[in-house]
């Protein structure tokens, strides 16, 4: 539905967008991922046609947005990053307005419009002042203009952002319901939901695509080997290095007190369960075992951090800068 | 079209929300009402030599005001756009520039129609008493109207430029003082070549002929061409933004 080909922007000197190629398939949801200045606001508005690409060309369904601009747009519905409205409008004249500016004659806009509203959950509010909405409803407006001509297409960039987390909720709901019906572009910096709505995501930084595939294939291609987590009851000494000697494992990483990472051999097929084994060095060698459990491999946000960490000071910032509120516990996976 | 029609009453819409209009349209109404209560007492005078019909005078006196309400009928239209962010969203809809610039500039022109329509009762108390030759102030409204285009194109032109609607009135305000002190060099030149030209430009001769009821054709393309010339160089000044 989006053919992206090798789109450039430079504003001046600075090279915002270096050379993005990308496509969005009918029907799929496709993420656009990266930090903070990664260039996806640029990439996303040369995609709607807001901004010209200073190299590169962008068709959507097949129309090219520079020679058919009119019927390219057509097919768009944009919700930008910051949604801007018309405070002192209701929100059906609003609608009213943009269907009129979307060239749906007046049959079709009293059509569309409650279908839209209703979409968006805005029905209780439609006679309310825009000016008067909160943030969560102004964004459902947002929306409510982006699907409001039906278009094959929705681009939405950080939709999410600066909501409550109940508002993230019901915003994300309403986005899954879109995509069944929509093909879908949606960028963000919040991981959890690219692997809750995307079935394909692009990772961007410094203006070039980094990593793509879907979330599982690049968490797969991303995991290191199998590890698991031990924790010990007033654990002696030299129990870090009696579990290194146990069969299958190849790495230990001491963690809190009494806490080890331990790494597993990968094996060609089955990964190597060693768990057993450490069950039985723990009686053997008469240790308290408090925890043992597998850890799961590399989460999107450790891909994240590590394709977009650029030096060691970055290391430690990078998942606030990136404002990922994940929780820091690994999840366990028994 | 549609994109004109949309902008158009969305704007229009606007203006009549915006306590700013109000205050226009006050000032306007004070101002216009004390020059013409002015202009009548002073032609009842009979110490003050000379006549006139008290509408062709007001025309020339009243216009003035809009070189300092002008802009404030402007500034807001394409800047709040810009400075707002909504102009993403209006520059993605199927809808070309120009027909943006020109959904507002109607709007503008219409609200500004709006604000000359209360004086039409002064032309109606002047008739309570004495004849009225309707052609003239027919005409002298046309003058105003004419003015008011390109005053409002120029607005629209300088709004287009900035995202701050301070930026945009002064700019406006500074090319209207402009075009209003080229009217006031014709008497300050004795090159025949040069007070032509002045003179073609020169607001105060054209509102002065059009509400004495003369309709120069060269008046009519003077401002016409200035008004399509300014809202293309807006609509121009609006896609500029896009490439840098």
């Amino acid at each position: 539905m989006i053919e992206a080909q090798n789109l450039s922007r430079r504003y001046g000197d600075f090279t915002a967008v270096d050379g993005i190629s990308f496509s969005v398939r009918e029907g799929e949801i496709l993420g656009m991922l990266g930090p903070n200045g990664a260039g996806k606001t640029t990439t996303i508005r040369m995609i709607t046609g807001f901004l010209p690409p200073t190299s590169g060309r962008v068709t959507v369904d097949g129309k090219d947005l520079f020679e058919s601009p009119r019927a390219a747009r057509r097919q768009v519905g944009y919700l930008p990053e910051n949604v801007a409205l018309y405070g002192e409008m209701r929100v059906s004249e609003y609608l009213a307005y943009r269907a009129r500016l979307e060239g749906l004659s007046r049959a079709e806009a009293r059509q569309a419009i409650p279908v839209a509203l209703e979409r968006c959950l805005l029905t209780g509010v439609r006679d309310q002042v825009i000016g008067t909405l909160s943030k969560g409803y102004r964004q459902r407006v947002g929306l409510a203009t982006a699907i409001l001509h039906n278009p094959r297409v929705l681009v939405l960039d950080e939709p999410t952002v600066g909501l409550d987390p109940r508002q993230i909720i019901s915003i994300r709901e309403l986005i899954r319901e879109l995509g069944r019906q929509h093909t879908l572009l949606l960028s963000t910096h919040i991981l959890p939901e690219v692997d809750l709505l995307c079935d394909r995501v692009v990772i961007i930084d410094g203006g070039r695509i980094i990593a793509e595939g879907t979330p599982q294939s690049l968490r797969e291609s991303w995991t290191g080997n199998p590890s698991i987590r031990v924790v010990l009851k007033e654990a002696p000494a030299d129990a870090g290095e009696a579990l290194g000697r146990i069969p299958g494992i190849v790495g230990v990483a001491p963690l809190e007190e009494g806490a080890w990472r331990l790494e597993c051999e990968r094996g060609a097929d089955n990964p190597v369960d060693p768990r057993e084994e450490v069950f039985r060095a723990a009686v053997a060698n008469g240790w308290t075992l408090l925890e043992l459990a597998r850890e799961r491999g590399a989460t999107l946000e450790d891909i994240f951090v590590r394709l977009t960490t650029h030096d060691a000071a970055a290391a430690e910032t990078a998942p606030q800068a990136a404002g990922t509120p994940l929780p820091d516990e690994p999840e366990v996976v028994s | 079209m549609n994109g004109t029609l949309a902008t158009y009453f969305r704007e229009l819409r606007a203006y009549f929300f915006s306590p700013l209009a109000y205050i226009v349209l006050f000032f306007f109404l004070v101002a216009s009402g004390f020059i013409f209560v002015y202009i009548v007492s002073q032609l009842n005078d009979p110490r003050v030599a000379g006549g006139g019909p008290p509408l062709g005078y007001f025309f020339q006196a009243t216009w003035l005001i809009l070189l300092l309400l002008g802009p404030l009928l402007t500034m807001r239209l394409v800047s709040e756009e810009l400075r707002s962010g909504s102009i993403e969203v209006l520059m993605t809809a199927p809808v070309t520039e120009g027909q943006v610039i020109a959904g507002k500039f109607l709007a503008a022109l219409t609200f500004y129609a709006f604000l000359w329509l209360p004086t039409v009762a002064y032309g109606l108390m002047i008739s309570a008493y004495e004849k009225v030759d309707w052609g003239p102030v027919a005409a002298g409204y046309l003058g105003v109207m004419l003015i008011g285009s390109l005053f409002l194109s120029i607005g629209i032109f300088a709004s287009a430029m900035t995202r701050s609607q301070l930026l945009a009135a002064m700019t406006t305000g500074a090319l209207l003082f402009v075009l209003f002190l080229i009217g006031i060099f014709e008497g300050l030149v004795n090159n025949d070549v040069a007070k032509k030209a002045f003179n073609y430009v020169g607001l105060f001769n054209h509102i002065e002929e059009l509400s004495n009821g003369i309709v120069d054709t060269r008046r009519l393309v003077f401002y016409l061409s200035g008004t399509l010339f300014f809202l293309f160089l807006a609509s121009r000044a609006l896609e500029d933004k896009k490439w840098r």
